[in-house]
């Protein structure tokens, strides 16, 4: 852990800092390039949008950022821990103390209920008190009656909002979130992207997101495209950043 | 970490299909396993304590030379905590009111016998039978039935035993130790061995057999033997149960099957545990991704995991113990009732370890390595489904999860035959499966997809071909254990029952006089008993072997019984039909030469064709060359021989008196008395009581043989329906999807039965073939059978798997049938 309050200690690094990435996977016959060249700087409490076709490397960007995958190439910092340099289980600690996760298929465990699903994190990460946390955060997304319902019996727009809770329970510092209203409605859509605005203002949590959605994309601070697997920032966005 | 170990209480755990298949191929194993091995002790336990009272002890010393053995032996033998006990057994002359008559006595000390009962009647004749642990007491007799009518006494009447008058307390029906020897033929008089000396007939120079009785733990058997055997001298026969009871061989084949029995539940149970919990582990990929993505280290993942396993372990082992113990209370019960007499419950708890190390193989050697992999599952699932398992990391598992079952069944059997046979098999297997699944396979890649149900089921064994040809392994596998164990049962209980049909011999008639032969003869076949086997008989000294004295020929340290002992030497132009010569030829039809020699004694003297032996009879002294030598059914209860002379041989100028065997129904024993007394003296053995022991005691473990297979099959079933279940979640969303795209029902099932039943027929059929082969070795190696092929046995096989898989197809699709497609694919997502 002494390596971990080492990292937080320092307030100099961005929160994300990108450099030369580039990810490939081997087929049976040759290699596909699914990104390269991908160089990017996200600084603390901004929010990002990442927009582009289906197929054009995406997940797979949010993956290599979020660490849950390793790069073939290039250099990842979250939150000044090179990430290609930790362990497996040094990945997984620094998850479960500063990242949260939406996911665009919600990914509750169905065999625990709606408290329980939120209180994981919070346990996971050594937080006191975590039933407590859990209840105010499900309140806050407005399931305080629905604690003991299991995802099957919830909504997809309120499993969705089980989900929200659940990545802000640990208090995380940077947020992913991979097409969080893409299989929902567009009226519980809005309300779903509402709610995870909200509650990235109000903690003040870096917050990367790939989205489909351009009124959703549009209401962070910057935007992202990419093509190809080539990242590009519009000249518009990168001023109004600066 | 309290929620992620909610993940996994116990009664979620349950209502997980692969933990409940899991769960029950664990019970089912320490079940059987604890079961046969606690039935086994049991078994050896009564039955040795039966065959013990073949001896009415455990052990005996025969003096041979009528002098009692250093008082020093006895005092050493107590010391040891044995028990001990006294017989004095020779032959006198009694008289009754009516005349008088050779008797064969048996004089027991009052603790005889140490093992096993004595059977009398107080009353006579018919009248209730008694079974007590004690012989009579000092100045009474028990007499054979046969001396009433013989000497014309009642019981309470005395009996003249020498000089000492007795009373007749009771008919004797039956003696623990009722093997006989030829030496005591003629009927029976059991007294106390106090009253020997005041009868007088004891005498120096008179031939007379003193035997001690000792019992007490094997070990401490063991240690005496050790310290006895220097002192022993040649005319002292140490005699143990194992050798040469006519069952002991039965006995040994059945503790085989049971340990047969025991290792196949052990590897249907690592199959069935390896085939869900591998299913398990895929299941629980998604929810391991994500507790990672949510930072659960490693550790704790495996930590997670490994609590699981040790709890289906407690739980599994828990089960099992609860339905063996009911079970082997009921079989001991049945064997109470085999035995017609209670039995003790004989628990050994030293008999619940292979159950327990068969649950902790199972676990960790086939469950533990794919839940040990899942920790190695790519937090970047959450996002995307990753490239699955292939089959290859699983490779080295299998290695080692085969390793470990087999050591497994080898510590259990204890038998490396066994464990080869069981191999060899199923590498047979396997080596035909990878070939036939290669040309299979190749073959249904040319069916493409149609409205046609056969096309269906041959497009759905391709689509699913590593499933395929998983299940046709798992099912093929679990086949031929089913049909192994089916084939040896079934052999096994042919062979008893051509040993020892209903109608065998269970009368000797012995010391018949040539002059007599015609007419006993002739009267049993108007008795309507006609004899069979008439033999002469000779009694002999082998003495010389080529040339050389037979002691200082044969290595100290065999014990010959042979030996020390007179042979019965006979002549005979045919063989009989249960011999069969291995080496050398039969007489030919005038030849005047050569003996035929036992294969057992022959390989204990180390004899080979052309060995000249000298056999003292009487004081002449006869030499032949050894021409052929053969090997007789001891336990066929007909009389067999050591050594046959061809007739006109070395044996035609002797005095010989005829021997033989017959089946006399027990209405007809009335016959016996007046057969005495027409024929005082040809003596009459009487082995009915003998016979039908051995046959209870093949019934009894006959019973417990059927209750173990029933065992096994249950086992069976449980591994195929795991391994069917393993594919239910994919079979049913491509059902739900072929029925959303518009396939009608009756296609659905018909494709889905069919594909089921081919593979189970294939399956079945390799099964078959491969367990033929596997018992063709363990029936060579470890049942010393003659090999029998029973494709009847085991024909039927084939299709019962077909139909059953075929059932379970069905069985599987019912929800798919039963709910809208909306539902179920929402349900399956
Ligand atoms: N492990 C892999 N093996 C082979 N191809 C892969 C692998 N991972 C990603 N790809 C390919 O890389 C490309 C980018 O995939 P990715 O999932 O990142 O796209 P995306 O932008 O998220 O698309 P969508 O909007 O449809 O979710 C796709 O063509 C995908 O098929
Ligand atoms: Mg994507």
């Amino acid at each position: 852990m002494n390596q971990m309050t080492d990292l937080t200690g320092n307030q100099s690094h961005p929160m994300l800092r990108v450099s030369d990435l580039g990810h490939r996977v081997n087929l049976e016959t040759d290699t596909l390039t699914i990104l390269q060249g991908v160089n990017l700087e996200i600084n603390r409490g901004e929010s990002v949008a990442i927009v582009g076709r289906s197929g054009s490397g995406k997940t797979t960007l949010l993956g290599l950022l979020a660490g849950l995958d390793t790069p073939s190439e290039g250099v990842v910092e979250l939150d000044g821990a090179q990430i290609s340099k930790l362990s497996e289980d040094e990945r997984a600690r620094l998850r479960a103390s500063r990242v949260g996760f939406v996911f665009q298929s919600f990914q509750l465990l169905p065999a625990l209920s709606a408290l329980e699903n939120v209180m994981l994190p919070l346990e996971l990460a050594g937080i006191e008190a975590p039933e407590k946390r859990a209840r105010e955060l499900l309140e806050r997304v407005g399931l305080g009656e629905r604690l003991g319902h299991t995802p099957r019996q919830l909504s997809g727009g309120e499993q969705q909002r089980v989900a929200i809770a659940r990545a802000f329970a640990s208090d995380p510092v940077i947020l992913f979130a991979d097409e969080p209203t893409g299989n929902l409605d567009n009226r519980t859509g809005k309300a779903v992207s509402d709610l995870l605005m909200e509650l990235n203002r109000e903690q003040g949590t870096t917050l990367v997101m790939v989205t489909h959605d351009e009124h959703l994309a549009a209401r962070c601070g910057r935007q992202l495209h990419i093509e190809a697997g080539i990242l590009t920032e519009p000249e518009a966005a990168r001023e109004q950043a600066s | 970490m309290q929620t992620a170990n909610k993940l996994m209480s116990v009664r979620r755990d349950l209502r997980e299909r692969d933990v409940r298949v899991v769960l029950v191929a664990l019970i089912i194993a320490v079940a059987t396993v604890a079961t046969i091995a606690l039935f086994a002790s049991q078994l050896q336990r009564t039955l040795v304590s039966s065959a013990s009272s073949f001896l009415a002890a455990d052990r005996q010393l025969e003096a041979e030379n009528g002098r009692p053995i250093p008082a020093e032996w006895l005092d050493e033998a107590r010391e040891r905590g044995l028990e001990t006990g006294r017989m004095v057994e020779f032959s006198t002359m009694i008289s009754g009111p009516e005349g008088f008559q050779m008797a064969s006595i048996k004089a027991v000390s009052n603790e005889y016998p140490l093992r096993g009962e004595v059977e009398i009647q107080r009353q006579s004749p018919g009248g209730e039978r008694e079974t007590l642990a004690a012989g009579p007491r000092p100045g009474q007799v028990w007499i054979n039935p046969r001396l009433l009518r013989l000497l014309d006494l009642d019981i309470g009447d005395t009996l003249q035993v020498g000089e000492r008058q007795l009373e007749v307390a009771a008919l004797l029906v039956r003696e623990p130790d009722g093997g006989f020897r030829l030496s005591s033929l003629a009927p029976r008089v059991m007294m106390h061995v106090d009253d020997v000396e005041s009868t007088g007939a004891v005498q120096e120079g008179s031939r007379v057999e003193l035997v001690y009785l000792f019992a007490g733990a094997q070990t401490a058997l063991d240690d005496y033997y050790q310290w006895l055997e220097p002192r022993l001298e040649p005319s002292h026969e140490w005699e143990g149960v194992r050798e040469g009871e006519t069952f002991s061989r039965s006995f040994d084949r059945a503790e085989r099957f049971l340990l047969l029995g025991g290792s196949l539940a052990v590897l249907l149970a690592a199959v069935a545990v390896a085939v869900a919990s591998r299913q398990y582990a895929l299941a629980q990929r998604d929810t391991v991704a994500l507790l990672k993505t949510l930072g659960l280290q490693g550790q704790g993942i495996g930590r997670l995991y490994l609590r699981r396993l040790a709890l289906w372990g407690v739980a599994g082992v828990a089960g099992g113990l609860l339905v063996a113990l009911p079970l082997f209370w009921l079989l001991v019960g049945v064997l109470g009732d085999a035995l017609e007499r209670p039995v003790e419950m004989h628990f050994d708890p030293a008999a619940l370890l292979p159950a327990l190390l068969t649950a902790l193989v199972s676990l960790f050697a086939f469950a533990y390595p794919p839940i040990r992999r899942l920790r190695h599952v790519p937090a970047m699932r959450v996002l995307r489904a990753q490239p699955g398992e292939t089959g290859r990391q699983a490779l080295p598992d299998l290695a080692i999860a085969l390793v470990a079952v087999f050591a497994l069944v080898w510590l259990y059997a204890g038998e490396l035959a066994l464990v080869g046979a069981l191999l060899g098999g199923l590498v047979l297997l396997l080596g035909i499966l990878a070939l036939l699944g290669l040309a299979l396979m190749a073959l249904l890649r040319r069916v493409r997809g149609g409205g046609n149900a056969w096309r269906l089921a041959f497009v759905g064994l391709y689509r699913h071909r590593q499933a395929s040809l998983a299940q046709l392994s798992v099912f093929a596998m679990t086949i031929m254990l089913a049909a192994i164990l089916i084939l040896v049962r079934t052999s096994l209980l042919s062979d008893w029952q051509t040993q020892l049909p209903e109608d065998a011999p269970n009368h000797f008639l012995i010391n018949i006089g040539p002059e007599s032969v015609e007419q006993v003869s002739s009267f049993w076949q108007e008795h309507n008993a006609p004899l069979e086997n008439l033999y002469p008989m000779v009694r002999g000294r082998l003495t010389e072997l080529n040339g050389e004295p037979v002691k200082e020929a044969v290595s100290k340290d065999e014990r010959i019984n042979a030996l020390n002992r007179e042979l019965n030497l006979t002549w005979m132009d045919q063989l009989p039909e249960d011999n069969e010569i291995v080496q050398g030829q039969w007489f030919s039809g005038d030849e005047t030469e050569g003996v035929s020699v036992e294969a057992d004694l022959a390989q204990r003297l180390g004899l080979e064709l052309g060995d000249r032996l000298t056999f003292t009879i009487g004081s002449a002294r006869v030499t032949e060359p050894v021409v052929s030598i053969r090997t007789v059914q001891w336990d066929s209860m007909k009389p067999n021989f050591y050594v046959a002379f061809p007739p006109d041989g070395g044996l035609r100028d002797m005095p010989a008196t005829w021997i033989t065997s017959f089946y006399l129904p027990g209405e007809a024993k009335g016959a016996l008395g007046e057969f005495s007394r027409q024929f005082p003296t040809v003596s009459v053995l009487e082995i009915d009581h003998i016979i039908e022991r051995i046959q209870e005691i093949v019934g009894q473990v006959t019973q417990a043989i059927e209750a173990i297979l029933a065992l096994i099959l249950a086992a069976a079933l449980v591994v195929m329906a795991a391994v069917v279940s393993a594919t239910l979640r994919d079979r049913q969303r491509e059902g739900a999807l072929i029925r959303t795209l518009g396939g009608r029902q009756s296609l659905l099932v018909r494709s889905t039965m069919l594909e089921f039943a081919v593979l189970g027929l294939l399956a079945g059929v390799l099964g078959v073939v491969a367990a033929e082969a596997a018992v063709y070795v363990l029936q060579a190696r470890m049942f010393d059978g003659n090999f029998r092929w029973h494709w009847q046995v085991v024909l039927p096989l084939p299709l019962i798997s077909a139909v059953l898989l075929a059932a379970f197809g069905r069985w599987q699709l019912r929800p798919v049938l039963s709910v809208s497609p909306m539902l179920l694919l929402r349900r399956l997502e």
